[in-house]
C-alpha cells in the first residue's frame, strides 16, 4: 500500500500549509481507508490512487480550516472495553504468545525447568496418591482393618499376623466386627503349577479362608463364594478341593464361558474344582494372584488332642461406629479365652505370654512401610519445584527489567499499573501452562517408567497411575508456581520509575538505582536455591551413602560368586527318593568346571529360613532349671558352610562323614550358643534328633548370619546334615554353588543337569546370591536414586540459574565496569564485582541449606543405615559440590566482564 | 451569489447536525463518520469531503465533540470522536430548530426533507 503521509505533507505545502502532525496522521489514515475501500471495491490500484489524489486536492482546496485549534496535548484513552478487569486478556495473551515466539531460547528453557518441576512432583504424587490417598478397592474399605497378634511383646514371625487360636476364639463370638478371615500368600510362597492346560504354568495363588470375602463384601461373577465346608475340605487335603479363579486367569485359561465352572483344574499335580470367578475388578491382597483356594483354620487342640499353631494375615470389617481401639480390646479378650497351644507359641512367635490382639486400618497397615519414604520423597521433589519456580521467577524478573522501557512506554500510554502486573503474570502462566503440559507428559513417561523402577511388593503397585486426580494436582501445581513465579517481576515493574526508564540512556545509572533492587531480589532467590539444592543434596547423599553401607554391610556370609535355586519337588516323591535324588545331583554339580563348592540345604538368606523347632532343654548355665528352646532348624550338607563362607566360631562344621549311621551332630550359630549353651558349649547336646527321643552334640558354632534385611535381629539357628535329618517334604530343595567365574555362566548346564536326571523336574528361582542381596535392598535404592535424581536437577537448575543471574548482571553493568576499567581497576577487581554476587548468593544459600538440613534430617532418620542422620561427609561434601558448580557457573560471565572493552562499553548508547 | 449562500449556510448547519447526531451513539473516527453521512443520506446530501475535517475541527473547537487517540492492539491508532456535555445540548435544540424550519419549508415551498 502506498505511504500518504509525505504525500499529504506535500500537497499541503503546496497549498501554504505546513499543518500538524497528528492532522497529518488522521488525514493520512483517512487516505489509506479510502484507498483500502477502493481495493476492497474491486477497483484497481491506479482507480484507488486516483480516488485519493482527488480526496488529496479537495483538502488542499480549503487546507487553511485543517487547523486544530487550540493544540490540545496528547490525550490517549483506553479502549472502550477496558472497564471490565477481564477485558483485554485474550489480546494480553496474543501479545505474550508474540513475545515468548520472538525469544524462544528463554522460552524453552522455562518450559522445560518447569516442566521438569512439574513432571517430577506429578508423577511422585501419582505414586503417593495412588498408594497412600487412593481408597482399597473394596466396598466401604475404610471399615476394614489388619488385626496382629502379639505374645509378650513379641509379633509372629511373619510380620502382620494372627495366630489360629485367636482367630477360632474371635470367628465365632464377635460383637464389634462384622466378620473376620484369614488368608496366606503374602509372605509365604503359595505359589501353584497349573497344569493339564497345555504348558504348566507357574502363578500366585492365595489361601483364604470363606469369611474373607464376607469381609470384603466381594460377590462372585460367576458361580459361588467358598462356603464354610469347602475351608473344612480343603485342610484336610481330600479330594474335592475347589478353587475360584481371578476374571483374568478365566479370560486367558477358559474363553471366559460359563462351562469354566465345575471342570477340574490340576494345581501342583491334585486336581481341584472350579466353583466360582471373581469380577474383573476384584483385587485380592494385589494383582498378582490369579486364584484363590479356601484355608482351613485348624483347632489349637485337634483330634486326639494334637496341639497345632498356625499364623496367617487377619483381616477384620468393623461394625458401623466402632472404633480400632474397641475392636482390638475385644479380640484381645477373645484371644485370652482361646485354648493355650503351649510350647509351639515360642516357635512362632520367639516368645511367650498372653496374647494381645492390635487392629489398624487396612490401608494403613498395608503401606506402612513405605510411608516415611514416600512422606521424604514427596518433600524432596516439593523442593525441587521450589528450585524450578525460583530459576524461572530470576529468568522473569531480569527479562522485565530489560523490557523497563517497554513497560515505561506502556504506563505513559496510561496502562495502570495492575494492567502491567496482569500482562506479566500472563506471560508467566503461558509459561507455567506450556510447562504445565510438558510436565504431566513428563509425569505419564516416567510413571510408564514406573513398574520395573518399583521393587516388587511394593504395596499398591496397580494403583499407581495419572488419573483425575493426579491431573487436577498439576493443574494446580502449574498455576501456582506460575503465579509464584509471575508474581516477583510484576511487583517490580509496580515500583518502575519512568523518568529514569524513558531517559535517553534506557540503561541503569551506573551502580544504582532500581538494576540493584532487582539484582538484590535476585541475589535472594540464588541463595534460597542454592539452599534448597543444598538440603537435597544432604538428603541424597544420606540416603546413598546409607544404601551404600547396606550393600557392604556384614550379613555373616559372602554372597559373591554364588548361585542359587530351587528345586520344586512334587509332593508324591517320598524321603528315600528325594535323598537319591539329591545325592546323584550333587555328586554331578560338585564336578562341574568352575565350580568350587556346592551345597543342598532348606534354609537360604531370603529364601527360606528353616524349619521352626521350639523345645525344652536343661539350662547349661543352670542345671537344675529347664528353658523354652526355639530355633531354626537348618538341613544342610557338609559343603554349605563352605559355600556361604560362614565364619567358624568354634569347633568344626558338619562333614562328610556325618551320616545317618554315624552319632548326631549339630552346629549351632553364636545367638544359639549365647542364648542356651555354657560357655564351652562344644560337646554339649540339645534334645534335637532324628527322632523324638534323641539328642544331638554340638560339634561348632558359627557366626550368625543375617536370613532378611540386615535391621533384622539374627536368630538361633541349628545346622544338621541332610543325611542325619531328612528336610520336612513341604520345603524344596535349595542348591547353593560357589563358583571360581561369573555364576551366572554355569545356569544352562546346572538346568541341563537337572532335566537329564529327572526329566519332569526343573529349577525355580535361580539367581545369584548377590542379586537376592540387591533385590532386598530395591527399596533403599530406589529411595537413593530418586532423591539423588531429584537433588541432580536442583544442581543442574541452581547451577543455569546462577550462570544465567550473572551473565545478565554482567551484561546490565558492562558500562559500570567500563567506568571503573577507564579509572585503573584491574582485571581482578571486575572478576572480584562480579565474583561477589555469586559468592553471597552461594555462601548466604550454603549456609541457609546447611542449617535446614541439618533440622530437616530427622525426616530421613527412619531411612538410614549405618549413617548418622547427622553424618559429616554428606555435611562436608555437599557444601564443597555446591562450591564447585558455583564457581563453574561464574567462569564465563567472569571471563565476560573482565573482557569488556571500556572504549565500547562507554560508546554504547 | 444568495443562493449559494444559504446553500452554504444550510449545507454546513446540515453537516454539523449530521455529525453530532452520528456521535450521538457512539464515539467514531473521521473516515466512518464520512462513510456514514454517505451511505445514510444515500449521497443526497454528499457534502464535500473537503469540508469533514474542517468541521470535525471547528465542532471540537467549539467544544461541542472531543477527539482523542486510541490505541487498539494490532491496529494503527486513530482519533475518535465523541459528543460532550455541551455538543449533547445543542444537538438536541438543532433537531428542534431543523425540524421547525423542516415544518415550516414544507408547508410553505412543499419541498420535502429529503
Amino acid at each position: 500500500m502506498p505511504e500518504w503521509a509525505s504525500a499529504i505533507r506535500a500537497a499541503l505545502a503546496a497549498a501554504g500549509q505546513t499543518p500538524d502532525a497528528d492532522v497529518v496522521e488522521e488525514l493520512t489514515q483517512h487516505a489509506s481507508s479510502t484507498y483500502e475501500a477502493a481495493r476492497a471495491d474491486g477497483r484497481s490500484h491506479d482507480a484507488a490512487v486516483g480516488d485519493v489524489h482527488a480526496l488529496l486536492s479537495s483538502w488542499c482546496h480549503d487546507a487553511a480550516s485543517l487547523r486544530r485549534r487550540p493544540r490540545r496535548p496528547p490525550i490517549v484513552e483506553a479502549p472502550a472495553d477496558a472497564t471490565s478487569p477481564f477485558a483485554g486478556i485474550h489480546r494480553d495473551a496474543q501479545y505474550a504468545i508474540r513475545l515468548l515466539k520472538r525469544q524462544p531460547g528463554y522460552a524453552a528453557v522455562a518450559i522445560v525447568t518447569m516442566a521438569l518441576g512439574i513432571g517430577a512432583t506429578t508423577s511422585l504424587f501419582s505414586v503417593a496418591y495412588g498408594v497412600l490417598l487412593k481408597p482399597l478397592p473394596w466396598p466401604a474399605a475404610d471399615r476394614i482393618v489388619r488385626l496382629t497378634e502379639t505374645r509378650g511383646g513379641h509379633v509372629g514371625r511373619i510380620r502382620g499376623t494372627i495366630s489360629n487360636a485367636a482367630y477360632n476364639a474371635w470367628h465365632t463370638d464377635h460383637t464389634t466386627i462384622e466378620a473376620i478371615g484369614g488368608f496366606r500368600g503374602v509372605a509365604t510362597d503359595t505359589a501353584v503349577t497349573l497344569s493339564g492346560m497345555g504348558e504348566p504354568v507357574r502363578m500366585q495363588r492365595t489361601v483364604v479362608t470363606p469369611s474373607l470375602f464376607t469381609v470384603l463384601k466381594a460377590r462372585p461373577l460367576r458361580g459361588r463364594l467358598f462356603v464354610n465346608d469347602d475351608g473344612i475340605a480343603g485342610g484336610n487335603g481330600k479330594s474335592n478341593d475347589v478353587v475360584i479363579l481371578s476374571y483374568g486367569l478365566w479370560r486367558e485359561q477358559f474363553g471366559g464361558t460359563d462351562d469354566a465352572i465345575d471342570r477340574v483344574i490340576q494345581l501342583d499335580g491334585r486336581p481341584f474344582t472350579i466353583v466360582g470367578v471373581m469380577p474383573a475388578d476384584f483385587v485380592f491382597p494385589d494383582r498378582a494372584t490369579r486364584m484363590w483356594t479356601p484355608f482351613a483354620v485348624a483347632a489349637v487342640r485337634g483330634e486326639r488332642g494334637v496341639l497345632s499353631l498356625q499364623i496367617f494375615g487377619g483381616l477384620a470389617r468393623l461394625r458401623p461406629g466402632i472404633s480400632v481401639q474397641q475392636a482390638a480390646a475385644e479380640g484381645t479378650a477373645r484371644a485370652r479365652g482361646a485354648p493355650d497351644a503351649g510350647l509351639t507359641i515360642m516357635a512362632l512367635f520367639g516368645g511367650n505370654g498372653p496374647p494381645e490382639i492390635s487392629a489398624s486400618p487396612a490401608l494403613e497397615a498395608m503401606t506402612a512401610e513405605v510411608r516415611p519414604a514416600i512422606n521424604v520423597l514427596l518433600c524432596a521433589v516439593a523442593l525441587l519445584l521450589a528450585t524450578a519456580t525460583a530459576n524461572v521467577a530470576s529468568l522473569q524478573l531480569a527479562r522485565a527489567s530489560t523490557r523497563r522501557r517497554e513497560i515505561a512506554v506502556r504506563s505513559a500510554l496510561g496502562a495502570s499499573s495492575g494492567r502491567i502486573a496482569r500482562q506479566l503474570l500472563i506471560e508467566s502462566l503461558l509459561l507455567g501452562g506450556a510447562g504445565g503440559v510438558v510436565g504431566i507428559c513428563v509425569a505419564a513417561g516416567l510413571n510408564r517408567a514406573l513398574p520395573s523402577l518399583l521393587p516388587t511388593g511394593f504395596p499398591r503397585l496397580d494403583d499407581i497411575a495419572v488419573t483425575a486426580p493426579v491431573l487436577a494436582f498439576a493443574v494446580v501445581a502449574s498455576v501456582a508456581t506460575s503465579i509464584a513465579f509471575g508474581l516477583v517481576p510484576a511487583w517490580h515493574a509496580r515500583r518502575l520509575n519512568l523518568v529514569e526508564s524513558l531517559s535517553e540512556d534506557g540503561q541503569a545509572p551506573v551502580g544504582g538505582g532500581s538494576r540493584s533492587r532487582v539484582a538484590r531480589t535476585r541475589t535472594l532467590i540464588m541463595a534460597g536455591q542454592m539452599a534448597l539444592t543444598c538440603v537435597l543434596l544432604v538428603g541424597a547423599a544420606l540416603l546413598t551413602r546409607s544404601f551404600i553401607a547396606l550393600l557392604h554391610a556384614d550379613r555373616g556370609y559372602d554372597p559373591t560368586n554364588v548361585l542359587t535355586a530351587r528345586l520344586p519337588m512334587p509332593a508324591a516323591y517320598l524321603a528315600e527318593r528325594r535323598t537319591a535324588l539329591l545325592e546323584a545331583l550333587m555328586q554331578r554339580i560338585r564336578v562341574m568346571p568352575g565350580v568350587t563348592h556346592a551345597a543342598v540345604g532348606n534354609a537360604l538368606p531370603f529364601m527360606s529360613a528353616g524349619g521352626f523347632r521350639a523345645f525344652k532343654m536343661r539350662s547349661s548355665r543352670n542345671p537344675g532349671v529347664q528353658v523354652d528352646a526355639q530355633a531354626m532348624d537348618r538341613i544342610v550338607s557338609s559343603e554349605y558352610f563352605a559355600v556361604m563362607r560362614l565364619r567358624l566360631v568354634a569347633g568344626r562344621t558338619l562333614t562328610d562323614a556325618d551320616v545317618a549311621t554315624s552319632r548326631p551332630v549339630v552346629v549351632v550359630n553364636r545367638s544359639f550358643a549365647q542364648k542356651y549353651l555354657s560357655d564351652r558349649p562344644i560337646g554339649e547336646t540339645i534334645p534335637v534328633g532324628p527322632d523324638a527321643h534323641s539328642d544331638s552334640e554340638v560339634v561348632g558354632i558359627v557366626e550368625d548370619m543375617r536370613q532378611g534385611e540386615i535391621s533384622d535381629a539374627p536368630q538361633s539357628e541349628i545346622f544338621r546334615s541332610y543325611r542325619q535329618a531328612s528336610m520336612q517334604p513341604s520345603s524344596d530343595p535349595l542348591f547353593i554353588l560357589r563358583t571360581s567365574d561369573d555364576p551366572v555362566a554355569h545356569v544352562a548346564t546346572l538346568r541341563s543337569l537337572v532335566r537329564s536326571e529327572d526329566a519332569s523336574l526343573a529349577l525355580d528361582s535361580v539367581m545369584t546370591m548377590e542379586e537376592r542381596v540387591v533385590n532386598s535392598l530395591a527399596r533403599p535404592r530406589l529411595y537413593a536414586v530418586l532423591l539423588t535424581t531429584f537433588a541432580v536437577f536442583a544442581l543442574v537448575i541452581a547451577g543455569v540459574g546462577l550462570f544465567g543471574v550473572l551473565s545478565y548482571s554482567v551484561a546490565q553493568r558492562s558500562r559500570e565496569i567500563g567506568v571503573r576499567t577507564a579509572l585503573g581497576a584491574t582485571t581482578g577487581d571486575i572478576v572480584r564485582l562480579v565474583l561477589r554476587q555469586a559468592a553471597v548468593a552461594t555462601l548466604g544459600g550454603v549456609g541457609i541449606g546447611l542449617w535446614a538440613s541439618y533440622a530437616a534430617v530427622r525426616a530421613v532418620s527412619k531411612l538410614l543405615y549405618g549413617v548418622s542422620a547427622h553424618d559429616s561427609v554428606s555435611f562436608i561434601v555437599v557444601p564443597i559440590v555446591l562450591a564447585c558448580v558455583a564457581a563453574i557457573a561464574c567462569v564465563v560471565p567472569a571471563r565476560r566482564a573482565a573482557r569488556v572493552d571500556p572504549l565500547r562499553a562507554l560508546r554504547a548508547p | 451569489m444568495g443562493t449559494t449562500l444559504l446553500e452554504r449556510e444550510l449545507k454546513r448547519g446540515s453537516a454539523e447536525l449530521l455529525i453530532l447526531a452520528l456521535l450521538e451513539q457512539r464515539q467514531r473516527h473521521g473516515y466512518e463518520i464520512g462513510r456514514l453521512i454517505a451511505e445514510r443520506s444515500d449521497g443526497a446530501i454528499s457534502f464535500h469531503v473537503a469540508s469533514l475535517y474542517p468541521t470535525l475541527y471547528r465542532l471540537e473547537d467549539k467544544g461541542l465533540i472531543e477527539g482523542r487517540w486510541v490505541e487498539r492492539a494490532g491496529q494503527r491508532r486513530r482519533r475518535y470522536y465523541r459528543l460532550t456535555a455541551a455538543g449533547k445540548k445543542v444537538l438536541a435544540s438543532q433537531r428542534d430548530v431543523w425540524q421547525t424550519f423542516v415544518v415550516a419549508l414544507d408547508r410553505v415551498a412543499r419541498i420535502r426533507h429529503a
